[in-house]
């Protein structure tokens, strides 16, 4: 088991599922490349990061357990 | 889903009632102010929406809600507590789908704060939504 990667939002929709792992990552950025090969639609949404519950907008490098989330533009309230 | 910041279906009467009830016991505070968030049923082209799905990442609800406590308690000093309760899943037109509850030593103070509170909560919390129209068609927002 890889990287964990949770989708929120319209990005569930998009993907089809909430949750997906990945192996053989070892960057954000080369995380990105995976999920858009997976879901080539995702490019036309914008989205934030958040690393292990901590957003960001590093190019981290990922380790296995580690939990990365896909954040829409948030709409509470 | 339900934990301290995130309630599963609309923020029931019982959930209002209650946090007044709590504040029977704190006499150090002299007023409350209380913000409800009600689902508005809205047409958009001509269709009406009906409910909201709202969906969170719980986990960081919980670290951003904190932050926004702590942000609120260090500007206004005489603000004694802080609720906040934000829906998850389906919540219907009319129906309420955030609490915030702020208390305070005096007035002026506590509807400032409470204010302040729902700014961030609107710019902080991972919170997304999705509108339901009658016809059972949807739009994220």
């Amino acid at each position: 088991m890889g990287v964990k990667v949770l989708f929120f939002g319209v990005l569930a929709e998009v993907s089809g599922t909430s949750i997906k792992h990945y192996n053989d990552v070892k960057t954000i950025n080369d995380l990105k490349l995976k999920i858009q090969d997976d879901f080539p639609e995702i490019v036309h949404y914008n989205f934030r990061i958040s690393f292990n519950s901590e957003i960001t907008d590093k190019n981290l490098i990922l380790k296995k357990g580690d939990e990365i989330a896909l954040m829409p533009p948030f709409a509470g309230g | 889903m339900e934990t301290d910041y995130l309630t599963a279906g609309p923020v029931s009467q019982m959930l209002i009632s209650k946090l007044v009830e709590k504040m029977s016991h704190k006499t150090d505070s002299g007023g409350h102010s209380i913000f409800l968030g009600q689902v508005r049923a809205d047409e958009i082209g001509g269709k009406k929406v009906k409910a909201i799905e709202y969906s969170a990442y719980a986990e960081l609800v919980s670290i951003e809600a904190e932050k926004i406590k702590k942000t609120i308690l260090s500007e206004f000093s005489d603000v004694r507590s802080i609720d906040i309760i934000h829906s998850t899943g389906v919540v219907n037109a009319g129906e309420i789908s955030l609490l915030v509850f702020v208390s305070a030593g005096h007035r002026l103070q506590s509807m400032q704060a409470c204010g302040k509170t729902v700014e961030l909560i609107k710019e902080k919390l991972p919170v997304w939504k999705k509108e339901i129209f009658e016809d059972d068609s949807h739009i994220w927002k």
